[in-house]
């Protein structure tokens, strides 16, 4: 709900040029390859809308990147669960077949966490403020209403999108929790709305590179999706190593989504090979 | 107008969130079919609740629109005997994704077609949910009546064919532990590549009603969010009102205002026996 509406008022950070990334999902290969590529395109600060957790066969290592390049972090349904010690990760599926996938994940993920970081994860804000010249940016997870809603391209609306921003006070909306990235300006460009897919998991097209986003202020907000392209093999053999779901390193190795397929609304899962 | 009937005063209350899913009892409850456990009874006689007219649809559209609706749900009776459904699924379309329910047994090719039309012309995704109750003919035609399954599957072919990717939407009355497997392999039997399975507890309201039962009470919510009911984000309009939930609609206590979606805003009674199966099973009729 509004949890930022309290009496403290928000640090809002201002800058030029930001990378926010999304769903790293332990995937400790892919994450090192997109913040060094983002140390090339002159991003001023990275943010990561979260879920660090999950899928990834390296739930430990995540954490030392996320602080040697100091990205500004938010807290998404995975971080939740894992820093509370929940029963299970809160994905929602209802299909036993991708639940058994989110558990085996979702143990694996708290057993091999610290309890150090799964403290850090507890202290992670909901959301994060930031200024790209004159856009006032609202960062989240699922939502700015809930931290695990779906914000899919075909199934959010733009009468959605106006009131979500217009009840954060915001011109520009980024989210991930989907895997998905998508980009929309409303209003002839008065707003926007940006999923920026996920880092930790191919997009279900048929290649094993991953995205994230860069925002560049100035009177228009330019927003450019940048995929990255990393030792994915590498990390399908430590999936494999672990004893995890060979689905999981066939999602890896060749783009395609092969679980937890359940919450795909028509448009998209009609674009993947499963 | 019919009595209030008594319990829902004093029954506990779901809070009113926001609007995210639009339902339009399209057709009341005019159907085809006369299934066993119907939610709300329909079938082919003069319908207990009538079909919503296409200018009242339209004014709920606009209105929930305004709302920042997410998603909308056509539903019945089996909304595709609605005569205006193509040019209301068009508007629908042109502002939220969009979902059918349809018992499957009235659709030809020509609509399959007319769909995919729509579908593709949209940003945001048709969906269309088709009724069986069993992976197996006998048993489901059983509660859905002779004939049915046959139908049903044909309308899913045709579907799949059209690349509208339907999902089986199946209640857990004949079928049991291992219900999604088993229709996932019928699905996959039928050439279907991508299948999709939504499962739902059975209600009891309508034809599957029986003795009165548990109702809920504030004691029971005691530690519970019940921001998480489906009923504190949905409302759903039929040809008589607004209600909070797809199963209750049209029942006098489940009624929270005469016509705008407006004035339907606020708390909605847990009072029925279904508001019970709801909180147990954490069920939502959405999609996902
Ligand atoms: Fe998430």
């Amino acid at each position: 709900m509004s949890s930022h509406r309290g009496d403290v008022p928000e640090r809002v950070s201002e800058h030029r040029r930001i990378a926010v990334l999304g769903g790293v999902y332990s995937n400790a290969e892919a994450l090192a390859a997109v913040l060094a590529d983002t140390r090339r395109r002159d991003a001023e600060a990275v943010f990561c809308l979260g879920d660090l957790g999950g899928f990834g066969a390296h739930p430990d290592r995540v954490f030392p990147l996320l602080r040697e390049h100091d990205v500004r972090v938010v807290r998404g349904n995975y971080d939740e669960a894992v820093a509370a010690g929940a029963a299970d990760c809160n994905c929602g599926y209802t299909d036993p077949r991708d639940n058994h996938y989110a558990r085996l994940s979702y143990a694996y993920t708290v057993a091999h966490t610290s309890a150090t970081n799964r403290a850090w994860l507890a202290t992670l804000p909901g959301h994060r403020r930031a200024r790209l010249g004159p856009h006032r940016v609202f960062m989240c997870h699922g939502s700015p209403r809930r931290i695990n809603e779906f914000l899919w391209e075909s199934t959010t609306p733009d009468g959605l999108l106006r009131r979500l921003l217009a009840d954060h006070a915001a011109d520009v909306l980024l989210c991930t929790h989907t895997g998905l990235k998508w980009r929309r300006a409303l209003d002839g460009g008065a707003a926007h709305a940006v999923n920026v897919g996920a880092v930790g998991r191919p997009e279900n097209d048929g290649t094993p590179d991953v995205w994230y986003a860069l925002l560049t202020g100035g009177p228009e907000l330019e927003v450019e999706f940048v995929s990255v392209a990393y030792d994915h093999e590498a990390a399908a053999r430590a999936l494999e190593a672990e004893g995890l779901p060979r689905e999981f390193a066939e999602t890896l190795r060749t783009g395609w989504w092969t679980t937890c397929l359940e919450n795909l609304p028509a448009r998209e899962r009609a674009r993947g090979r499963f | 107008m019919p009595a209030i009937p008594p319990g829902v005063a004093d029954a506990p209350r779901a809070p009113f969130v926001t609007l995210s899913a639009l339902w339009l009892v399209l057709t009341g409850t005019l159907c085809n079919l006369r299934c066993t456990h119907c939610l709300n009874a329909s079938g082919p006689d003069e319908p207990w609740l009538a079909p919503l007219d296409g200018a009242v649809a339209r004014r709920a559209l606009t209105e929930a629109e305004a709302l920042g609706v997410r998603e909308v749900y056509f539903t019945g009776g089996e909304p595709f005997l609605h005569r205006e459904i193509l040019p209301l699924l068009e508007t629908s379309l042109a502002m939220a994704a969009t979902t059918v329910l349809t018992n499957g047994t009235v659709m030809t090719d020509a609509l399959a077609g007319a769909l995919a039309a729509l579908a593709g012309a949209s940003r945001y995704s048709l969906e269309i949910r088709v009724s069986l109750d069993a992976a197996e003919a006998e048993a489901n035609d059983r509660v859905r009546g002779r004939g049915t399954w046959e139908r049903a599957l044909r309308t899913l072919r045709t579907l799949d064919a059209r690349g509208l990717l339907p999902i089986v939407t199946a209640t857990e009355i004949a079928d049991g532990a291992g219900a999604y497997d088993r229709f996932r392999a019928l699905l996959r039997g039928l050439g279907i590549a991508k299948p999709r399975v939504k499962i739902l507890p059975v209600f009891p309201v309508g034809r599957a009603a029986g003795a009165p039962g548990v109702r809920l009470t504030d004691a029971d919510l005691e530690g519970f969010d019940r921001t998480t009911l489906q009923c504190a984000e949905t409302r759903v309009v039929a040809a008589d009102g607004v209600y909070a939930c797809p199963i209750l609609a049209g029942l006098p206590g489940a009624r929270l205002s005469d016509g705008a979606l407006a004035a339907a805003l606020g708390p909605a009674a847990l009072y029925h026996e279904a508001c019970a199966t709801c909180h147990r099973t954490g069920a939502t009729c959405r999609n996902a």
